[in-house]
């Protein structure tokens, strides 16, 4: 039972690692840019989100919708406002890594500075768990969780298989020129790429603040976890991503279980760094050229 | 006030020698580690040790904190050797995050969450540095005598076979050049010689805890390499400056709230990042960039 | 230039290199002697530049052997090959930017990977006043302190040249090393190589303009899709009306 259990609750974590991390596997293998300020993203849109729920009482329908245009007005401007004018200089990996960094930085002491540096979550009725068999306890939330993760999942494949502009979305990865023969511009279908992704932590952001809560310094955590699904999974492919979000979602909840907190999130990046060293290209993606 | 001053040149020393040295690697091996941290306090853990259960002179403690590191700098040079970009990051950010986690769990050698304490003075046949004023002078010896060394290196052939890597790793390999050595030697002096501003550190405080050696200030120290300039032999000297004056400087102005001293001055670096790499990338020391004529 | 009877530095055998289903090597075997400059030929995408990467050990054959002076060299590291005498320019120069343009001659004659080069302070000036030398016949001793960035393009073409000028290489292979360069600078090019070949170095080309085919070639390789089509004396190939269709045909599309 209480495998079951460990097994449930790791699936509710990497449902949404997974979301995540796709989030920023398909910014990164469509634009190659380093977005190292999707942590940011996710941030804002807890933050947001908490704000309005918890602090100022509005309908929780609202408190989603602004935690939404938070998070794509982040990504986009983020691609406009920075990436594009380095971009336009000479963006290399570093230029555009450090600015991605510079604006995590200081997204994270904004909201330290505004909400305070402490715990903070949203308590809501649905966190509260169900005993759904003798000694497995489940709350309504982790459903939701797996409910919106599959949901998402399905509507971005739909996009990406069957629409003009989801074409072109993975056409960009692949040849930007080839972008132009559908008639589309690679700026644009960048800043597609940007809300999209940025879109995509929404459920992970709300589902967290009112489930194991907030800080500041959550944006690392998210990061990390981007990157060892990203790279873990194979750049380039989102559905690596997504089953090495979920992967690492499970191990992390054995790693708390029989190691103890300190060592969960080490855990995750022992696996990362022995990926990279010897199989950079992660489960489905294409090998890495020198 | 001149108590503060000693203190504030001997911490922007021992900075500044974290700097050149992160400068040695991703300014000119092009090598991005998010580590460097973990190698400060490698050499700050192995010399607290060493001065606590051997000896504290400073020519045993510090070679010996100084080997420790070139030896652990080889999990650094691993990736590096095998991947680029922003796979080196990811690693480097995972040696971060794992380095930090066993100096918080390794009570035998680390002290734990607690740290080490009552670290004794460092001693120069036998006789024990007391005073803040000598720390001083130590510290700025020890930069002085890192510039040197890291410029007699770069200048070098040395010097050359780690630009040639920065700016064309197939061609340098097309021109016979044993990068994976010229990688591994890179770190690994990187590695030893951050790891004497480790030490310095802890015989200046006496005490050290894993909160100096956490991601933050592995950030803290690529802000300095960047917003001084990478690639320039005075870029991270000035990097360092300015970065650790900044939260003398806030604290002056008297209408911010001084509990936010620190998340302001993270901001501020922050927000020159940005700036700096849309407009001049090279930093405050760096030449501007010409586009190449393709 | 003499005949067959040179000896053979470099020998490709059955050279073979596959990316998934697509043979872009495709049992290639020539042969190159000492002191005869060979020019590949070629459409676009023939897999010229492939097999340059195939001979210097950046990329690893899928089959074949490739012998240099009588031994394989397949399978060993980039840089092993060419401490063995066999140096390349690249297509698109990969010069190293941001050093000046005397450190880019210096940096290749110092390979060796340690904290310094053998030969101490003598060792130094030779090395020096070799660089010098190389700098002022290819015309770019004046740049000597400026950034490889910031030349012109045909300055960083010479500087490619110089670049493997520099090396003791006694093969050359070139990519493209005379593409957009004014008739001026390529004259100047033509006489630079002519010298070097005179001098005992052997090369092989890739090369699209043919004046510079015809001026300087002793013989001829016709590649198209990772096929040999052809390989002889300039005058036979070129005059071979099948060879042109598929190069002509190529160039008028």
């Amino acid at each position: 039972m209480l495998l079951l259990q460990l097994l449930i609750n790791g699936v509710q974590v990497g449902a949404l690692y997974a979301l995540i991390a796709v989030g920023f596997s398909l910014i990164f293998g469509s634009t190659k840019v380093f977005h190292f300020a999707h942590g940011a993203t996710f941030t804002i849109a807890a933050y947001i989100f908490y704000y309005l729920y918890s602090v100022s009482e509005a309908h929780w329908i609202l408190a989603v919708l602004a935690a939404t245009a938070g998070a794509v007005a982040f990504g986009v401007f983020m691609d406009r406002c920075i990436y594009a004018p380095i971009q336009r200089h000479e963006g290399s990996f570093f230029t555009v890594f450090v600015a991605s960094l510079g604006a995590g930085i200081i997204v994270q002491n904004l909201v330290g500075m505004i909400f305070g540096r402490g715990f903070v979550s949203v308590t809501t009725p649905l966190s509260r768990s169900i005993e759904l068999l003798p000694g497995l306890y489940v709350a309504p939330l982790s459903g939701i969780a797996i409910l919106c993760a599959i949901v998402f999942f399905g509507a971005l494949q739909i996009f990406l298989m069957r629409t003009n502009v989801g074409m072109g979305l993975r056409a960009l990865s692949e040849n930007p020129e080839l972008v132009r023969v559908y008639g589309l511009s690679p700026r644009r279908l960048s800043t597609i790429v940007f809300a999209l992704g940025s879109l995509l932590v929404i459920p992970a952001a709300i589902i967290t603040a009112a489930s194991s809560g907030l800080n500041p310094a959550i944006a690392h955590h998210i990061m990390l976890i981007s990157l060892a699904a990203t790279i873990v999974g194979g750049v380039g492919s989102l559905r690596g991503a997504a089953c090495a979000g979920l992967l690492l979602g499970m191990s992390e909840n054995l790693a708390l279980m029989y190691l103890g907190p300190q060592w969960s999130e080490a855990v995750t990046f022992i696996v990362l760094f022995l990926f990279i060293l010897f199989r950079p290209s992660g489960f489905f993606g294409r090998a890495i050229a020198s | 006030m001149l108590a503060y001053i000693i203190n504030l040149v001997t911490l922007i020393s021992i900075n500044a020698v974290l700097a050149i040295t992160l400068n040695f690697i991703m300014g000119y091996a092009g090598i991005f580690s998010m580590a460097h941290a973990v190698f400060f306090g490698v050499g700050a853990y192995t010399a607290a040790y060493f001065a606590l259960n051997v000896s504290a002179s400073f020519f045993l403690a510090v070679p010996v904190a100084m080997l420790a590191a070139a030896v652990l700098s080889l999990v650094l040079a691993l990736p590096a050797l095998r991947v680029r970009g922003e796979y080196f990051v990811a690693a480097s950010l995972g040696l971060q995050v794992l380095g930090v986690t066993i100096f918080s769990e390794w009570k035998g050698f680390t002290g734990g969450l607690g740290g080490l304490i009552g670290i004794p003075p460092v001693e120069f046949f036998g006789y024990g540095l007391s005073s803040n004023t000598q720390y001083m002078v130590l510290a700025l010896a020890c930069l002085l005598l890192v510039v040197l060394v890291t410029t007699v290196l770069l200048r070098s052939s040395f010097g050359r076979n780690l630009k040639a890597i920065r700016d064309s790793e197939s061609a340098a390999h097309a021109f016979g050049k044993n990068v994976a050595t010229i990688k591994t030697l890179s770190v690994a002096i990187s590695a030893a010689l951050t790891a004497v501003a480790g030490a310095l550190y802890a015989f200046y405080l006496g005490f050290i805890n894993v909160e100096s050696f956490m991601l933050d200030t592995s950030v803290l120290l690529m802000a300095m390499v960047i917003i001084g300039g990478t690639g320039t032999l005075l870029g991270p000297i000035v990097g360092a400056m300015l970065l650790m004056l900044l939260p003398s400087l806030f604290s002056y102005m008297w209408f911010l709230p001084a509990t936010e001293i620190g998340s302001i001055q993270q901001i501020a670096y922050g927000a020159a990042m940005i700036l700096l790499m849309i407009y001049r990338p090279g930093g405050l020391v760096g030449a501007s960039k010409k586009q190449v004529a393709k | 230039m003499t005949g067959p009877d040179n000896q053979v530095l470099l020998r490709i055998s059955n050279l073979q290199k596959n990316f998934g289903g697509l043979k872009v090597t495709n049992d290639v075997s020539l042969d190159m002697r000492a002191g005869i400059v060979t020019t590949l030929v070629g459409p676009n995408g023939a897999g010229k530049t492939t097999l340059f990467n195939l001979i210097t050990g950046h990329l690893v054959p899928t089959g074949g052997d490739i012998l240099w002076n009588g031994k394989s060299i397949v399978g060993q590291p980039h840089w092993k090959i060419a401490r063995q005498g066999i140096a390349r320019t690249f297509q698109d120069l990969r010069l190293f930017d941001q050093m000046t343009v005397l450190e880019n001659v210096l940096s290749v004659m110092e390979p060796v990977s340690w904290l310094w080069q053998p030969g101490g302070r003598a060792g130094r000036r030779a090395r020096e006043e070799k660089a010098t030398h190389i700098l002022e016949r290819t015309r770019l001793i004046d740049k000597a302190h400026i950034r490889a960035i910031d030349l012109s393009y045909a300055e960083r073409k010479f500087l490619s040249m110089a670049r493997i000028m520099a090396t003791d290489a006694r093969m050359w292979l070139l990519d493209e090393p005379a593409s957009g360069l004014d008739r001026g600078s390529y004259e100047l090019f033509l006489e630079l190589l002519r010298s070097e070949v005179r001098n005992g170095v052997t090369v092989c080309i890739i090369e699209h303009n043919l004046d510079i085919v015809v001026g300087i070639s002793d013989r001829i390789a016709f590649l198209d899709q990772g096929r040999l089509l052809a390989d002889g004396d300039p005058q036979t190939v070129l005059k071979d009306p099948h060879l042109a269709a598929i190069y002509f045909g190529e160039q008028a599309a």
